[in-house]
């Protein structure tokens, strides 16, 4: 877009005296040093002078009091708490608030991942997965039972003593093992 | 509706920020400097129905083992390095060494060995949730079954 095109979408706003005081010394300053601008003003200016005398007029024809009463009507009239939460709803979800709820959202799953960090054994609601991964494993001849137990998450590495020459009462302690 | 632009850029820097700042805890947890290595060793029997109150923590992980009387013998933390290697007497004359190899996806991978009197009884290698455990029992004690709780925790 050209400095032109930018200021020119601008004139109308500037007219209606919404633009910022430097917004409004800016498209100033080059609609006076610009005549194709320039002309731009004069005619929104023409447009907003013919829409203001006739608007006038038909004003002076109009019936107000209906009107007036049916808003002072709807201004005392108590809203059902339905249509409030959604008016608020629709207050708070357009922008700019939608904006802030960009950061809020991140904070919101950042705080929600590392809460487990805070609270062990917390995790989405659910229990953590506490099994252990058994990577190695070597029992120099003994026989080894690995046990995943489901209820408490736990990974059991359980050595029998069965090899040759080992202590009989020892091994009579360990040969039922645990019952799995 | 447009937002004015120093409120856009607010929003911006505060999103960039949060995002910064996460990707800063991300890598403080993937580079912690040691290990809190726990050893809790405790004696299974099956000569009475005793359950030792300071195990009660473990309750539901040691029933699975179906004995019936749990009592907690020795309880051994050791901050460990990565890569370095700690012992931790055990009751019996055993010797429980431990090596915390590394640290991926919140899980430590620990290297274990178990010894009676020099004599390896043994080695395994098994990665843990970070303060999470995992149970290596069965070596003979005092008329029951020695089993010892080995935990980690990377700060």
């Amino acid at each position: 877009m050209t400095n032109c095109e930018i200021i020119r979408e601008s004139i109308g706003s500037w007219l209606d005296g919404e633009l910022s005081p430097g917004e409004s010394d800016s498209v100033r300053a080059h609609v006076a040093g610009c005549g194709a601008c320039d002309e731009v003003r004069r005619q929104l200016e023409k447009l907003q002078m013919v829409l203001k005398d006739e608007l006038a007029g038909e004003a002076a024809r109009i019936e107000f009091m209906p009107f007036w009463r049916e808003v002072q009507q709807r201004i005392n009239q108590k809203r059902p708490w339905h249509q409030e939460l959604r008016d608020w709803c629709r207050d708070f979800f357009t922008a700019p608030r939608i904006a802030w709820s960009v950061p809020a959202v991140i904070a919101l799953v950042l705080a929600l991942f590392s809460l487990d960090s805070y609270v062990p054994g917390w995790r989405f609601g659910g229990a953590r997965n506490n099994f252990a991964a058994v990577d190695s494993i070597d029992a120099y001849g003994r026989s080894v039972a690995l046990l995943r137990e489901n209820e408490s998450k736990t990974t059991v590495i359980w050595l029998y003593q069965d090899q040759e020459g080992e202590n009989e009462a020892a091994e009579d302690a360990t040969k039922s093992g645990p019952a799995f | 509706m447009k937002l004015p632009k120093m409120r856009r850029s607010l929003v911006l820097l505060s999103s960039l920020l949060l995002v910064s700042f996460a990707g800063w805890c991300g890598a403080a947890e993937k580079s912690p400097q040691s290990v809190q290595v726990t050893i809790r060793s405790i004696l299974a029997a099956n000569k009475s129905d005793e359950f030792d109150p300071k195990l009660k923590g473990m309750e539901q992980q040691l029933k699975s083992l179906k004995y019936r009387s749990y009592r907690s013998l020795k309880d051994e933390s050791k901050t460990v390095p990565w890569q370095g290697t700690q012992s931790f007497e055990i009751p019996g004359g055993r010797t429980l060494t431990v090596s915390p190899q590394e640290f991926q996806d919140n899980r430590i991978a620990l290297k274990v060995r178990l010894t009676e009197h020099d004599k390896p009884i043994v080695d395994t290698t098994v990665k843990i949730a970070n303060k999470g455990n995992f149970i290596l029992g069965g070596p003979p004690h005092e008329g029951g079954a020695l089993v010892l709780s080995i935990s980690a925790t990377a700060p």
